[in-house]
Order: C-alpha cells, then sequence, then structure tokens
C-alpha cells in the first residue's frame, strides 16, 4: 500500500504540476512538452491502477499522434517567436481574480460532491482494486469491446474517418505557381494540342511560347 | 307649441353651423333670425297668457338621467319667471340676429356666427325653462361656452383668444362654487328638482354642517355656494375681470350676451332659488354688500374709461350690482323689473355703439371721435334715449325700475339697507356723469379722428337701424307700461309662486325727499357733464393732475387684474411650469417612454460588451453560468 | 491519507479539470493553449472514468474512455485545421486580435 501511495502522489504531483505549467509558460513550445509530460504520468497513473490497456493507448494516441500534431502546428504557425505575456496586457487583467474566483467555486463544488460521497458507507471500498484477475485487462477489454459496443466502436471508427476527410477539405489548397502533374490531362492530349506546324521561312527562327 | 320657442334657435343653430357652407350665407343669416324671431313672437305669446290666464305649466321633454334617488328630466318650465326670461331672451336675441346682418356684412364667416347666437339663445332657453339644477347647470355651461365662442370670434387675433380664455376660466371659478352647491343640495334633499327641493327648505332650518372645519348653517352654506356660480356669471366684484375684456367680441355679442342675457342669468338663478334665499339672511346682507360694492366700482370705473364698449360693460357690472343688490335686500320681483328694463336699453347702448363703431369704420376709442351728432342722426336720437333710460330720467323705464331699488332698500331699514340706498344714490349719480360723457364726447366738441374724414362718417344701414328703433320703444314704456304688474303692491297676483316671499314687502313709501333725490341728482347732471367734456375740457384734465394717483387707480380698474396676475395667474403658471418640466417631463416621462428607451439603449450598449468576438471571453460566460447551475442544483 | 481511495483520484481528477477550465479564458496567448486546455479537461474526465470503473469493478468506465480517446483525438485534429486556415487568413492566432465574432 506504501508503494502505491507514493506512486500516487509523485504522479498526481507530476501531473498537476505540469498541466499548471501547460498554462502558464511563456513559451508555447514548453506548453506542448509540459502536456506532453502531463500525459505521460497520467499513463503511469492507469497502468499503476490497473487499466494497463487504457495507459498504453494513451500513450499512443494522446502523446504519439495527438500532441505531436499540437507541436506541428505550433511550429508551422510561429507561435513560438511571440513574445506571451500573462500578466501584463494592454486589456484589464481585472478578470483573473474573477475567473480564479470562478474556477474555485467549481472545483468546490466538485470537491463537495466527491466528499458528500465520503459519508455513503457502500460506496468507498479501498480494497476494490482489480490488481488481480485471471485475464488481463486487454483481453478483457477486448471481450466487451467487439460484443456489447460493437455498434459504438464503429461509430468511433466513422469519426476518425470523418475528422480525417474534414482536416483534409479545412487546409487543403491549390497552390499557384507550382508546376504538376497531371496524368489525366497528359493521357488525354490530342494531337491537335500537342503538335502545331508552322511554316519557317529562311534566316528566320520561330518564336515558341510556353 | 312651447317647446318649439326652445328648439327653434337649436335648429337654426345647427342648420347655420353645420351647413352654412352649402345654404350659403345671406340664406344662413335669414333662417336664424327668422328661426329665433318666430321664436320671439311665440314667447310674447306664452308671457301674455301668464299675465291673462295665470298659464303654468311644465312640460317633460324627456327623461334624462334616472339613478337612484337622482331623477332629473328634460324639462320646459313655463311660470311668471320663466316667462319674463323667455320674452326677455327671445326678443333680444332676434333683434341683435337682424342687426348682425348689418354689423356682420364684411365678415367672411357669417353663417358660424349667426350658428353661435343661435346657439347661445338655446342654451339660454334651456338654462331659463329648466325646473331643476342640472338642467340649468346644463345651460349655464352651455351659455359659458357659446360666450367663449363668440368672443374669441376672430380667433386669429391674438387679444380675442386670450380674452375668450379668460372669461371661460373667470366662469369656471363661479361655476366650481355652484357645483358644489348643487352637489349639496343633493346630498341634504336627495333631489334636485325645484319643487322638492323648495318644499323641503324650511325643514333644515337648524341644520349645521362642517364645511373646512367651521360649522356653517346648511342654508347658509347653499346660499353662499350658489351665490358663488352667479357672482362669476354676473361679473360681480372680485369675479368681475373678465367682462371688459369680452368687448374683445363683435358687438352685437356684447349685446346680447353681456348685456341682457348671459350675464342675467347670476341674477336669474337668485331670483328663482328665492325659496332658499329667504331662510338666509347672512347670505342675502352678503348678496347687498356686494351688489352694492360692485356697483359703485364699476361706475368709478367707467368714469375714466375711453373705450366706448368698456364704459358701456361697465355700466352693465354695475346695473347688474342694482339688481342684486335689489335681491338681496328682499326685493326679488324689483330685480327682475330692472332685469327686464336694462335688457332694453343696455342692448340699444350696446348696438347703438355698434352703430358709431361702424360709422368711424373700427374705432373705438371716444377721444378719437366727436361732433358727428348730425352726421348720425337716428344712432344720436336713439343712443340718447338708451341713455336717459339707463341713468333713471324721470318717466323713462331705467326711472322706474332703478328708483324702486334704491327705495326698497331704504324700507329694509337695517343698517346694511341705509348704507346700499346711499351708495346707490351715489352711484346713480355717477352713472349718468358717465353716461352723459360718453355721449357728448362721442357727438359733441370737435372731431378728433386722424384716420377718416367727417365726411366719411354714415349712417348705419335699415337693417341695423329697426332693431335699434325697436329696442328704443321697448326702453322708453317698458318701465311705464309693466310697472304694475312687476312690482306693484299686488304683484303677488302676477308673481304667484315663482318668487318666494318670507315676508311680504313693505308697501310704505320712503319720505318725499328720498324720493326725489336720485331724479333731482340725474337732471343736474347733464349739464354738469356738458360743461365737464364739451364745454371746459380742461377742468377734467386738472382734477386728473391733481389727483393723479386716484386716475391711475381707477384707470387700472382698481388694479383687480394686477393683484388676480401676482397671487394667482402668476403662481398658476409657476406650478403649470414646475409640473410640466419636473413631474411630466422629468419624472413621467423619465420612468416612462423616455425613461425606458434610454434605459434599454443604455443596457444593450452594456449588453453589447458581451459579444466581443473574443472566443475566451465566450467560454468564461458558459463557465459562469455551469458554475452557477452547479451551485443550485447543489444547493437544493 | 494513507490509504489511497476513489477520492484521492477523483479529486486528482477535479484538479486536473479545474486547470483545464482556467486555461481556457485565463490565457492571453494563442488559441493552441485553448486547444490544449481542451485536452487537459478531457484528460481529467478519463481519469474520472477509469478509476470508477476500477472501483467499482465494471469495465463499461474503460470502454468509454476508448471512446473519449477516439474522440478527443479527432476533436483535436479538426481544431488544428481550423486554426491553420484562420491563420492563412488572418494571419494572426492570437486570442485578442481574433474578435471577428464582434456582434
Amino acid at each position: 500500500m506504501i508503494a502505491h501511495t507514493i506512486f500516487f502522489y509523485t504522479f498526481s504531483i507530476i501531473a498537476v504540476v505540469s498541466a499548471i505549467m501547460v498554462t502558464v509558460s511563456k513559451n508555447t513550445v514548453h506548453s506542448v512538452f509540459f502536456l506532453i509530460l502531463d500525459f505521460i504520468s497520467i499513463s503511469c497513473l492507469f497502468i499503476m491502477i490497473g487499466a494497463e490497456f487504457l495507459g498504453m493507448i494513451m500513450l499512443i494516441v494522446y502523446v504519439g499522434a495527438v500532441a505531436v500534431l499540437f507541436l506541428f502546428v505550433v511550429m508551422m504557425l510561429n507561435v513560438a517567436q511571440q513574445k506571451n505575456e500573462w500578466f501584463t496586457s494592454q486589456e484589464s487583467s481585472g478578470h483573473i481574480p474573477v475567473g480564479l474566483i470562478i474556477s474555485a467555486i467549481i472545483f468546490f463544488e466538485l470537491i463537495i460532491v466527491i466528499g458528500g460521497w465520503k459519508y455513503k458507507p457502500d460506496l468507498f471500498n479501498t480494497n476494490n482494486l482489480n490488481l488481480s484477475g485471471a485475464t488481463s485487462n486487454t483481453h478483457s477489454l477486448g471481450q466487451v469491446l467487439y460484443t456489447d459496443y460493437i455498434h459504438i466502436f464503429q461509430l468511433s471508427g466513422m469519426i476518425l474517418l470523418v475528422a480525417m476527410i474534414g482536416a483534409i477539405v479545412l487546409t487543403f489548397r491549390q497552390r499557384s505557381g507550382v508546376k504538376r502533374q497531371s496524368y489525366i490531362k497528359q493521357i488525354s492530349r490530342e494531337r491537335s494540342e500537342g503538335v502545331q506546324v508552322v511554316n519557317v521561312e529562311s534566316n528566320k527562327g520561330v518564336k515558341i511560347d510556353g | 307649441m312651447e317647446l318649439s320657442i326652445i328648439f327653434l334657435p337649436l335648429i337654426a343653430a345647427i342648420t347655420a353651423g353645420f351647413f352654412g357652407r352649402f345654404i350659403g350665407d345671406r340664406n344662413s343669416e335669414i333662417l336664424t333670425s327668422l328661426l329665433v324671431s318666430i321664436s320671439a313672437i311665440l314667447s310674447i305669446y306664452v308671457f301674455y297668457e301668464v299675465i291673462a290666464n295665470n298659464y303654468q305649466e311644465n312640460i317633460v321633454i324627456a327623461k334624462w338621467i334616472s339613478s337612484g334617488s337622482l331623477d332629473v328630466n328634460w324639462s320646459m318650465n313655463i311660470d311668471p319667471l320663466s316667462s319674463v326670461m323667455l320674452v326677455v331672451v327671445t326678443l333680444v336675441s332676434s333683434l341683435v340676429h337682424i342687426y348682425s346682418i348689418g354689423y356682420m356684412s364684411h365678415d367672411p364667416h357669417k353663417p358660424r356666427f349667426m350658428a353661435y347666437l343661435s346657439l347661445f339663445t338655446f342654451a339660454m332657453l334651456m338654462l331659463v325653462t329648466s325646473d331643476n339644477f342640472i338642467q340649468l347647470f346644463f345651460g349655464w355651461e352651455g351659455v359659458g361656452l357659446c360666450s367663449y365662442f363668440l368672443i374669441g370670434f376672430w380667433f386669429k387675433k391674438e387679444s380675442a383668444n386670450a380674452a375668450a380664455i379668460k372669461a371661460f376660466v373667470v366662469n369656471r371659478v363661479g361655476d366650481f362654487g355652484f357645483a358644489l352647491g348643487i352637489f349639496l343640495i343633493f346630498y341634504l334633499f336627495g333631489t334636485v328638482n325645484y319643487d322638492e327641493v323648495f318644499q323641503q327648505i324650511p325643514t333644515i332650518t337648524d341644520t349645521n354642517l362642517n364645511f373646512l372645519g367651521l360649522e356653517i348653517g346648511a342654508i347658509n352654506l347653499i346660499c353662499f355656494l350658489l351665490f358663488i356660480g352667479a357672482m362669476g356669471k354676473s361679473a360681480q366684484i372680485f369675479l368681475h375681470t373678465w367682462l371688459p375684456d369680452a368687448m374683445e367680441g363683435p358687438t352685437p355679442v356684447s349685446a346680447l350676451i353681456h348685456a341682457a342675457t348671459m350675464v342675467t342669468a347670476g341674477v336669474f338663478l337668485v331670483v328663482r332659488c328665492s325659496p332658499i334665499y329667504e331662510y338666509s339672511p347672512i347670505i342675502l346682507n352678503l348678496i347687498t354688500i356686494i351688489g352694492m360694492t360692485t356697483a359703485f366700482f364699476a361706475a368709478t370705473v367707467a368714469l375714466v374709461q375711453t373705450d366706448i364698449k368698456k364704459i358701456i360693460a361697465y355700466s352693465t357690472c354695475s346695473q347688474l350690482g342694482y339688481m342684486f343688490f335689489a335681491a338681496g335686500v328682499g326685493a326679488y320681483n324689483v330685480a327682475m323689473f330692472h332685469l327686464f328694463t336694462h335688457a332694453f336699453f343696455k342692448a340699444l347702448l350696446f348696438l347703438g355703439s355698434g352703430s358709431v363703431i361702424h360709422a368711424f369704420k373700427d374705432e373705438q376709442n371716444i377721444n378719437h371721435m366727436g361732433a358727428v351728432w348730425k352726421k348720425l342722426p337716428y344712432t344720436y336720437a336713439l343712443m340718447i334715449i338708451g341713455t336717459l333710460a339707463l341713468t333713471g330720467f324721470p318717466f323713462l323705464s331705467g326711472f322706474y325700475s332703478k328708483d324702486a331699488i334704491i327705495e326698497f332698500a331704504y324700507l329694509k331699514g337695517n343698517t346694511a339697507g341705509y348704507y346700499a340706498a346711499g351708495v346707490g344714490i351715489v352711484t346713480a349719480f355717477l352713472t349718468s356723469i358717465y353716461s352723459w360723457r360718453l355721449i357728448f364726447k362721442t357727438f359733441h366738441g370737435e372731431y378728433n379722428n386722424k384716420s377718416i374724414k367727417i365726411e366719411e362718417t354714415h349712417e348705419s344701414p335699415l337693417v341695423m337701424l329697426i332693431p335699434l328703433i325697436i329696442l328704443s320703444i321697448g326702453a322708453i314704456f317698458a318701465g311705464f307700461l309693466f310697472k304694475d304688474l312687476f312690482i306693484s303692491h299686488d304683484t303677488n297676483n302676477f308673481w304667484a309662486q315663482s318668487i318666494f316671499f318670507l315676508e311680504p314687502l313693505s308697501t310704505e313709501h320712503p319720505p318725499i325727499w328720498f324720493l326725489l333725490l336720485t331724479p333731482i341728482l340725474v337732471l343736474i347732471s347733464i349739464p354738469v357733464a356738458y360743461y365737464l367734456f364739451v364745454k371746459n375740457k380742461s377742468v377734467p384734465e386738472e382734477i386728473v393732475k391733481i389727483n393723479r394717483p386716484l386716475y391711475e387707480f381707477l384707470v387700472n380698474k382698481w388694479y383687480f387684474d394686477e393683484l388676480y396676475d401676482y397671487i394667482i395667474v402668476n403662481p398658476s403658471k409657476k406650478i403649470g411650469l414646475f409640473l410640466w418640466k419636473i413631474c411630466d417631463v422629468k419624472i413621467i416621462d423619465g420612468f416612462g417612454p423616455d425613461g425606458i428607451s434610454s434605459i434599454i439603449k443604455k443596457v444593450s450598449l452594456k449588453a453589447n460588451k458581451f459579444q466581443s468576438g473574443f472566443i475566451y471571453q465566450y467560454a468564461f460566460v458558459m463557465l459562469i453560468g455551469f458554475s452557477a447551475l452547479l451551485t443550485y442544483l447543489i444547493v437544493n | 491519507m494513507v490509504s489511497i481511495g476513489l477520492g484521492h483520484y477523483l479529486t486528482l481528477g477535479a484538479v486536473i479539470f479545474t486547470i483545464g477550465i482556467i486555461g481556457i479564458f485565463l490565457n492571453r496567448k494563442n488559441i493552441i493553449v485553448i486547444l490544449m486546455s481542451i485536452e487537459l479537461i478531457l484528460l481529467a474526465v478519463n481519469i474520472n472514468l477509469v478509476s470508477f470503473s476500477i472501483f467499482l469493478d465494471d469495465l463499461t468506465g474503460q470502454v468509454f474512455t476508448l471512446f473519449i480517446l477516439t474522440v478527443a483525438a479527432a476533436e483535436a485534429a479538426i481544431g488544428l485545421a481550423i486554426i491553420v486556415v484562420y491563420y492563412r487568413n488572418s494571419g494572426t492566432i492570437r486570442v485578442e486580435e481574433i474578435d471577428k465574432l464582434k456582434g
């Protein structure tokens, strides 16, 4: 149990601190890195708690795909060079106390809900960690995913497809001034477009336009 | 047949008023004059019936209000009092209609004028033939309204509009008191019909009411309130300020309304309510005092006026004071008699002055007239007749009525009576001075008009002279012919129930020296006036120079207008301005439409900031909402 | 404090959730931080779901977490695509300068 406690606190403190640093840090690239750290620590937590499939998936998908995507965009849009100020801006920073208060309210309300449950006797079992088990987490997930939740599974595939198409559609643009090959045009060329017979006078040369 | 007396003028008014444009000017004049003249002839016939056969009738035309114990009918009540008034009103009205055909011949709005005159006649007839206070009030208000229309007839003139409003507003003050009186009558008796009220009066002689914290006898209070109405309508002192300004209207209007009919409505009211007034000696004394004060006041002011119509207007005011003071000493029949004769000679004087104004091409200042007695012979003669009658020259009509008033005041015996009689005699002297002043300055002396030559003044056309002649016959003979009927010792045979005397009037005569005093004063005033205003004009100027303050006091009408301006008009204007600028604009409009619209504008400008376009602000707002919802759910 | 229970995990989730929320509107930098904050929020939700799933011995939580993961990835992709196109059009992704929705 002690190990559990130590690991839990380590990972959670790392997670919280890096979450704060995501919002606070001046350099956007640093923000992305802290986000990655956040994801890693949380996924370690998941592995510790017994949901190892999810932990690994988080690592692969979140860190490997999403965070890298963020990094791509950050680099591409050249935001790293921008001078970012959090506390001193021309517009009023009077919104900060209000915002902090509101978020404190939300946090305390969430805690109240949780705390309220503390006083319910049966929902709070500390020794219900499913660390042991004949089947591994992955195995059991697989058993459930493809049978009971197949519809949602397929739907999430659709979502991914749509997202992919959407992203391409949004950002696709024809660049002008770039020479491209259009094989359809090449194949469907007619003789009349391709060859032009010119009567050349002697000593005069031919003007060929591009 | 009797009903047509009332309704013919109404038909005339409606036809000329609404259809005057279609039937043409000449036709509307003829129609209205004809219908009102028929009404006059019928009223003379009714009057004859009342005298000869004691004809008395109460014709109910229709039920008007029937609500709880309030039962009011439209009715026509013919009794001696109302029949006298019928004759006076219709006769003078028809003569004024005919006169106006000539006087208003240059005016582009003839049908409207005729319609208003006929409408006025209708309202006045409603007033005098009612058998209950509500119809009386209807007629009262109707004549006030027509007076407003007629005074402000030339509505493009600023001063005419102001005068019309002044007349209406001052009348309103009187009407307020009158209305309170009617309410009180209803409250005490549960009915507003004359018969029932008069029957029940003796039962409440001991009732006291609490009015504004004072214990007042009920009857005294009723009489006082009704008298306030009479004061307003008949231009007694304090509520007289409208009468001189009412001369802004055309002269026929002044003749009809402000000489013979509307202003006598107050006297009619007091006489009609004689059953009530007889039980209230205090108020009768008040009426006497007010009447005589008015008479004296108006006579003093008339001495120094320069506008011919204003002199005659103040003269009317003064004579009305006489009528009231006759009523105040209990001699109601004498008041009616004076009303009757006064109608003739005052209308004659007004219409004659209209003739003079017409001759001088709308000049009204007597200082710009003079020396035209040869050029306007008929007008001159008729004006002399009118003046003789007014001043009480022996054996003309005014002599009988005015001297009867002074006699009865003396016979009353109490201090108020003696005092009143004295003032009456002094006022009679002043009356004849200013009346002869008018005649001499207008027709004698030198020709003072700068704008037109004396050759251009011409006599009035026949259509204007005939009414004058008819009126002059009345002015000369009405007194002598009717004095036995109205004011003789067995006069109760005529008046019967229509006038109530608590104790019969005394049948004595005052001493001979007293009886002769007034006629002698009147007779010597003629040469005195001639000397002062024709022969030796410097004497009046000397008197004026010596008594400059007194002269100013009189010329400014005893400063009543200025006093009222200071006390009432200016504060009212300030209150009105305050209520408008602050209450209306700032408060009501501010909290109402304007305020709401500006608040909406401000709020929407602030709300505009919500749509800043910044996403994080939108997210923030969403968050606030979310936290509020969460709080709500948790707290619940 | 010693024995870690469900409450601790849920608290952790709540903390990360709140930090994500703060990040949305308290940043004056650029839009990408907002997207990252959204990822943090989704992460907090995932923590909640997984902890409940483990503690209640029910696999539904983890299945659902999988789907959330999927959706989060898709949404991050689209969001970033939009940002790229917007950057092309207006040249900036600073939060203060994006006010085209102004009413």
